[in-house]
């Protein structure tokens, strides 16, 4: 948790706006350039990580299914509100590979050791 | 045979669902390409890639890909340029009748 | 060392998500929506101030809301030269909305 460089604070549900969509986008380039972020799901955000998405009839690309790929992008480091799991009744629900579950201290703590930081 | 009209002005599947063994060898001979059993178990992998993370892969994840799903000698970015010279993730995204690729970056 | 914005009505969830997060080190600069949790007296300003953060309003937003000459002694009123100078003090810089 020490070495964040940037992390993006995700905290919106992923088809209600186009904010999942971008930063799906800033982590892959900031990927490409070998900046690869850490990601934060918070509050409403842990909503993206829901596995039984099908968002075929509203003409977008499956935000789960896309998540999933970032470990092939070199994109490794998720983080998970866990209270707003507990929230949604999600506790159970399989996470991201290496996801890991953290408290408000543990958010708290993440972000202050972020060189920069972006929410969405 | 697929009409001219069935592609992009980049050569790619406007309907995903045209997509035919036989249309990829058309779109593989439009880029110059015979396909071969290699490229066969590239374009495999390619469509399973889509159908597991619902997008294409750009040149790093496509490599890791393969070297998980193929072995470490064809997860090499070399291998892949000797199948599909210039830019094998866009133009085997394009012969696997997948969405060009974003973030090529 | 974080200068929080937040642009939310305090019944919104996002305020409580921003309050959760403030420290003590970190500044907090309410515009929009976000300024009617410096009415003096609120609930919401009360929390705001327990958090030990600074905290400040943007001026003009207050003023157009009504909050300006009810604002809560703890909370600074700014122009947008003092949030641009913010925003260079502290090295980062997280958007609540």
């Amino acid at each position: 948790m020490s070495a964040v460089k940037l992390l993006l604070v995700c905290r919106h549900a992923p088809y209600g706006n186009s904010l999942a969509r971008s930063t799906l986008d800033t982590a892959l380039a900031a990927g490409a350039f070998d900046m690869a972020p850490t990601l934060l799901f918070m509050a409403e955000g842990v909503l993206q990580l829901l596995p039984e998405q099908d968002p075929t009839d509203v003409g977008t690309r499956n935000h789960r299914k896309v998540l999933d790929s970032l470990p092939l992008y070199d994109i490794d480091q998720l983080y998970v509100d866990g209270a707003a799991l507990a929230e949604y009744g999600l506790t159970d629900m399989p996470l991201p590979e290496g996801a890991v579950v953290v408290d408000g201290d543990g958010m708290r703590k993440l972000l202050q050791a972020a060189d920069h930081l972006l929410g969405f | 045979m697929l009409e001219p009209g069935a592609f992009d002005k980049e050569g790619f599947l406007r309907n995903l669902e045209d997509w035919s063994p036989e249309v990829a060898g058309q779109i593989a001979s439009a880029e110059g390409i015979t396909l071969e059993q290699a490229h066969w178990e590239v374009i495999e992998l390619l469509r399973d890639y889509f159908a597991e993370f619902d997008s294409s892969p750009a040149m790093r994840p496509l490599v890791k890909y393969c070297a998980a799903r193929l072995g470490p000698d064809k997860g090499k970015s070399i291998y892949l340029l000797s199948l599909f010279p210039g830019s094998p993730a866009k133009i085997g995204s394009k012969i696997a009748g997948l969405p060009k690729p974003e973030n090529c970056l | 060392m974080i200068l929080h914005t937040l642009n939310a009505a305090p019944e919104q969830g996002v305020f409580q998500q921003c309050l959760g997060q403030l420290g003590t080190t970190d500044a907090l600069l309410l515009m929009g929506n976000g300024v009617y949790a410096a009415l003096d007296g609120s609930p919401a300003a009360t929390r705001l101030l327990a958090t030990g953060a600074t905290l400040y309003v943007l001026q003009d937003d207050a003023r157009a809301a009504g909050v300006l000459p009810r604002l809560c002694p703890g909370v600074k009123a700014v122009d947008y030269a003092t949030f641009v100078e913010l925003t260079e003090q502290f090295p980062r810089q997280l958007a609540w909305y």
